[in-house]
């Protein structure tokens, strides 16, 4: 726990001023991709994005939590995310097109990143010990946001990937005592449910088993479950809270 | 009696219905079976012999005596319980009710035109039914939470890859990195990480050719049956490889 938090606060206390770059440089993609999204703009915003993971697998994993265990694990992890990303560049998929849809939800999840370090402060942390926007939970969200309002189709192995991120997430809430990664928690299981329903409307031309509605319902149940377990947890988590 | 051009008509349509099971993960006598009971049907007396990539098929006309053979390729195709079984229902009916080639082939079309399950779906029943391996094993609900989302990982990458031709053997070795590399998530935490490791890549142990191999050598089809347990060994190292790669990097935590 409190190695977790020293390694936080080095990282923050070090690289503050390029994260504020790189925060910057995401946004202006971001507000380009909506107003002006040309193929360079798309292309500079999967650099990004692989620039972003290659970030946190090197810089924040490999250099300064070097002091946890495991660290090697998860800048391995954010490695292959990074690489999904260019592969996704060569290969030309999931072209960013925006989508129109989802934008008030995609707009919230674009505004989490800032909202990491506020919901630190009011928790009663202090900088440099608080979570902060280019760390791996407020790049998740970020993703999903970018997933939901730029992709017309979701590349799943990349979603399946912020969705083991999240219930890591989760775990370390019990674990760790961090209740700044239930934002990440919740947000996956609305977008999963999302990205899943997308798809269903995709496939629902076509005949497929079992059907879409069926399909739909057990997605529905599936997510239904999954957020009452994040539910149930928050709440233990204030037990917890309320217990010391 | 049949003409040359029926009986090769005969021959072409049961080549491409043992074929198709065959590729589905039939085991060999059930397709010799399959595809005799249609010869029958058809007054054609089937003979088969089978390798793991193609198949030999001689059909003769009871009348005549006259033989055609043809050797066929076997396709790759997905393993589908509820095919194989529509299929040797087909040529149960096809016996029964004397059906004609045509109507055959007919049946025949709209079976494999079935749509198949939705990958979706498959996925999300894949991930559970290895959490549920996870907790049959010993693991508890942590293990069994990071065991879920690490097969979804896994097995989507696996979809992924096989949907863009990707050599099989490397799929196997690259999923089975991907779904123990983020079960071993499971070791930051106080959980049976053990169980978690071990379970995380089961999704991709190959049982039906493993059952089918079995089988096949049991039946006296040797050569297809070892074949089938070669190529399901050469699957398993590859797991074996994937899984042993996560373990090099966290070895120090499991001695």
């Amino acid at each position: 726990m409190e190695t977790f938090w020293n390694t936080i606060s080095a990282y923050n206390a070090a690289t503050w001023p390029l994260q504020i770059a790189l925060a910057a440089l995401g946004a202006l993609l971001t507000l380009l991709l909506c107003v002006r999204p040309s193929k360079a703009v798309r292309t500079g915003m999967k650099l990004y994005m692989a620039l972003l993971n290659f970030w946190i697998a090197g810089v924040y994993y490999m250099i300064y939590c070097r002091p946890r265990e495991y660290h090697d694990m998860l800048a391995l992890f954010w490695a292959i995310m990074g690489c999904i990303w260019l592969y996704d560049l060569a290969a030309g998929h999931a072209s960013l097109e925006r989508t129109g849809r989802h934008s008030r939800f995609a707009l919230l999840l674009f505004l989490m990143p800032a909202v990491y370090p506020l919901a630190s402060l009011a928790l009663g942390r202090t900088f440099p010990a608080i979570t902060s926007p280019v760390m791996p939970c407020s790049v998740a969200v970020f993703t999903i946001g970018l997933m939901l309002a730029f992709s017309q189709r979701v590349n799943i192995v990349l979603a399946m990937f912020l969705c083991h991120w999240a219930l890591i997430g989760l775990s370390k809430v019990y674990f760790f005592g961090i209740p700044e990664d239930y934002l990440l928690a919740c947000s996956v299981v609305p977008a999963l449910y999302v990205f899943f329903r997308e798809y269903v409307r995709q496939i629902a031309a076509a005949p497929s088993k079992p059907s879409p509605r069926v399909l739909n319902a057990l997605l529905a149940v599936l997510c239904l479950l999954v957020g009452t377990f994040f539910t149930l947890t928050l709440l233990h988590q204030f037990d917890l809270f309320a217990g010391l | 009696m049949k003409t040359q051009k029926e009986l090769h008509e005969i021959l072409d349509f049961i080549a491409e219905y043992a074929t198709y099971l065959l590729g589905s993960g039939v085991h060999t006598s059930r397709v010799i079976r399959n595809s005799q009971r249609i010869g029958a049907s058809q007054g054609v007396d089937i003979q088969l012999s089978s390798f793991q990539k193609s198949t030999i098929l001689t059909a003769r006309d009871e009348t005549s005596g006259e033989v055609v053979t043809r050797v066929v390729r076997i396709p790759a195709l997905p393993v589908s319980f509820e095919r194989n079984s529509d299929l040797s229902a087909l040529s149960w009916d096809a016996l029964d009710e004397r059906l004609p080639l045509e109507e055959i082939r007919r049946r025949f079309g709209g079976l494999t035109a079935k749509p198949r399950i939705d990958p979706i779906f498959v996925l999300l029943t894949v991930g559970l039914a290895n959490a549920s391996f996870c907790r049959l094993f010993g693991g508890d609900w942590t293990a069994v939470g990071i065991v879920f989302t690490a097969t979804l990982v896994g097995f989507a990458a696996k979809q992924r890859m096989q949907a863009h031709g990707v050599n099989h053997y490397l799929v196997f070795i690259v999923a089975a990195f991907m779904a123990s590399l983020c079960a071993s998530a499971a070791l930051r935490f106080d959980c049976t990480a053990q169980t978690a490791l071990a379970t995380s890549p089961l999704f991709l142990v190959p049982g039906v050719p493993l059952i089918n191999g079995v089988i096949d050598i049991v039946e006296g089809h040797i050569l297809i049956g070892f074949s089938r347990l070669i190529n399901a060994l050469l699957l398993i190292v590859c797991i074996a490889v994937g899984l042993s790669a996560t373990l090099l990097m966290v070895k120090n935590s499991l001695l």
